[in-house]
């Protein structure tokens, strides 16, 4: 009875949001039935190590920034893309609160605007990190660039409708048309990077390399 | 390049259509092209030019699974960055597949996503074999091993004159007339493998490890008609020749009733026999594999060889081989073994799974046209090994003595290559009585 009274005080902008929220989800679905159809490759090697706890090693302390030259290596980007992530996962929190209609308020309210102006940033250094590097552009696709504003965007639009109201609709329509890029573009990777961390975790572990073993002479 | 016909593209995308599963299938959909896997590797630290990026090689194979097996990819490509296969695609991917990769797998863990990136360069290796533009140096080394039973197109005649000569010369080394090099002896415990770079060129390393078979009291055996433990067609993906030369080598044990397989001191013919070679003949080994780094690990633990540290005063370093380390899990156990051998031992920095690759993986050695890209990625490895002021380089790898033995004379380093066995024999103490007849075992 609840959903239905939601549903019945959506404006156009939250419907088309919402609309796009179940392409979204089919889109990402279809994704992860499609990886687990096609199935793990079988191998017949005679492991010498555990899978379970290098999986477990490949989702935890394989990610620590010491140990990999893609973080401490580029120490700023490696942050301001932590900080990024943690806003599109706040972003996303956020919008499952205003379609339910727990708006945050308050004080809280400025926390998250705040915080989410601070990732929108760190999305714009990157975007323009990725223009402005010869390397990183020469990598490059249209994809990168529309996959990077979108997410920017919509930190930036969160940010301020939690400020102005009036900004609402904006704010749908942005949520909108991220969501239904998502399984297209490189946004997949939200699903892939699971898989490609599992994946990983599999081949160490039957090899014995992760977890790695102590040094003892 | 010739034109490429319809039939070699369908061949070639076969590897991502019937070959998908669920791992290419992520890694192909996993790089989100953030670029900072480029310090990773050597090609990129050496070179510094956008291509090299480790990245870079993976969207290359990306881009053409995009625009063949994905909607966008079909319907709007250029949002997505997907190429067709054609002549320009397919040159690009020979030169940076072949050329500028040794697969040594070191961007893999440092990659911020966790893709696999060498894996998917072997499966660019593998598509450029179906089409047939594997580089001819390789594919040459591959022939001679399918045709003649071993990589160096050593004659049975030679292989056995060689050993007898090296038997001699180890019963005056060890003292004892009834020392030999055992061939074709069925039943044995061990089958023991070389690479055929060591009948050819490195025949010490043979001695070597005669040597401690014979003080250990070893039941063990040479095959004289397999004993290649090297697999040339693991590096062109070639998988049907990769099998080829697997099935023979399994047929062997199997004939010579090997309890075990040894595998000599080779990094990825230890990866293409143990690792790979179950696959690529669908079929799981009846007997152990383990590479001779453990098995020389194992007798100095269990106390079959005594050795005396003593006995080399110079410095000595290791170099980790990036198939024995970083994917196959051997790093722990030569270190032991030097930890035992020498007295004076300094590691490199990075070190173990995380050791630069000294350029010679990948089958680069075979591959003559990139030969001054491997002498300038290995500068990296000669700058390693520089800095630890040592005289003795070992490594558990005959490709990697090889490069390494060219980067000692092209960057004036002043060391001695050395394998594991060798150290280890070197250090080898006498034991009070062991009587080793061709046929008998008693200790």
């Amino acid at each position: 009875m609840a959903v239905f009274e939601l549903f019945s005080k959506m404006n156009p902008y939250m419907w088309f949001a919402t609309e796009a929220l179940a392409i979204c989800f089919a889109g990402c679905c279809y994704h992860f039935f499609k990886l687990l159809d096609y199935g793990k490759p079988k191998d017949l090697s005679k492991p010498i190590g555990q899978i379970n706890p290098a999986v477990k090693y490949a989702f935890t302390r394989a990610m620590d920034p010491r140990k990999k030259e893609s973080a401490f290596l580029h120490l700023p980007t490696y942050i301001a893309g932590i900080i990024y992530h943690l806003g599109t996962f706040l972003s996303f929190a956020l919008f499952v609160m205003i379609w339910l209609n727990f708006a945050p308020s308050g004080w809280l309210r400025y926390a998250i605007s705040s915080f989410l102006l601070v990732s929108a940033l760190n999305g714009t250094g990157i975007l323009i990190k990725r223009i402005i590097n010869k390397n990183l552009r020469s990598l490059s696709n249209p994809d990168d660039y529309l996959s990077n504003f979108l997410v920017t965007t919509f930190h930036f639009v969160g940010a301020f409708t939690l400020i102005n109201s009036r900004l609402f609709p904006v704010y749908f329509v942005t949520v909108g048309i991220l969501l239904l890029y998502l399984p297209v573009g490189k946004l997949k990777h939200t699903i892939y990077f699971f898989a490609a961390r599992y994946q990983l975790g599999v081949f160490y572990g039957r090899r014995g390399v992760w977890p790695p073993k102590k040094e003892e002479f | 390049m010739e034109k490429i016909s319809k039939e070699k593209i369908r061949k070639g995308l076969e590897v991502l259509d019937e070959g998908m599963d669920g791992k290419l299938f992520t890694h192909l959909n996993s790089c989100v092209h953030c670029g900072l896997c480029a310090e990773s590797c050597i090609y990129f630290l050496a070179f510094h030019e956008s291509k090299f990026i480790p990245a870079a090689k993976v969207d290359l194979i990306s881009s053409v699974y995009r625009k063949y097996m994905t909607l966008t990819g079909k319907i709007i490509p250029g949002l997505v960055g997907a190429r067709k296969l054609d002549k320009k695609t397919i040159g690009e991917m020979t030169d940076l597949f072949f050329g500028a990769c040794t697969m040594c797998g070191r961007c893999v863990p440092h990659c911020s996503i966790g893709v696999d990136i060498s894996y998917l360069v072997r499966k660019g290796r593998e598509m450029l074999a179906k089409m047939g533009y594997v580089p001819e140096g390789l594919q040459n080394t591959i022939n001679t091993a399918l045709n003649s039973g071993n990589n160096m197109g050593i004659t049975e005649k030679d292989f056995t004159d060689t050993l007898s000569w090296l038997e001699d010369d180890l019963r005056f080394e060890v003292n004892d007339d009834t020392a030999c090099i055992p061939l074709n002896v069925k039943d044995r415990n061990i089958l023991y493998t070389l690479n055929p770079r060591e009948p050819k060129f490195f025949p010490l390393s043979i001695s070597a490890m005669a040597k401690i078979f014979h003080t250990a009291g070893e039941s063990w055996t040479l095959s004289t008609r397999m004993y290649d433990a090297t697999n040339y067609a693991y590096y062109s993906s070639n998988h049907p020749e990769a099998g080829i030369i697997t099935q023979r080598l399994f047929d062997e044990i199997q004939n010579l009733g090997a309890k075990t397989c040894v595998l000599a001191e080779c990094g990825h013919g230890s990866r293409a026999f143990r690792w790979e070679g179950p696959n690529y003949i669908k079929q799981e080994y009846p007997f152990e594999v383990i590479t001779s780094v453990e098995l020389l690990a194992n007798y100095l633990r269990e106390g079959k060889i005594k050795v005396d540290r003593e006995k080399i005063g110079d410095c000595v370093t290791l170099h980790d081989p990036c198939n024995l380390a970083r994917t196959g899990g051997v790093w722990k156990e030569q270190r032991y073994i030097l930890s035992r051998c020498v007295n004076n031992f300094v590691e490199m920095s990075p070190k173990g799974t995380d050791n630069l690759c000294c350029g010679g993986g990948g089958g680069q050695l075979a591959m003559s046209e990139y030969n001054e890209r491997r002498i300038k990625i290995g500068a990296l490895k000669a700058e390693q090994i520089r800095k630890t002021g040592a005289k003795i380089v070992v490594t558990p790898c005959h490709n990697c003595v090889d490069q390494l033995t060219q980067l000692n004379i092209t960057y004036k380093l002043g060391v001695q290559i050395k394998t594991v066995a060798e150290i280890v024999a070197d250090s080898i103490v006498a034991p009070e009585q062991k009587v080793i007849s061709k046929n008998e075992v008693e200790v």
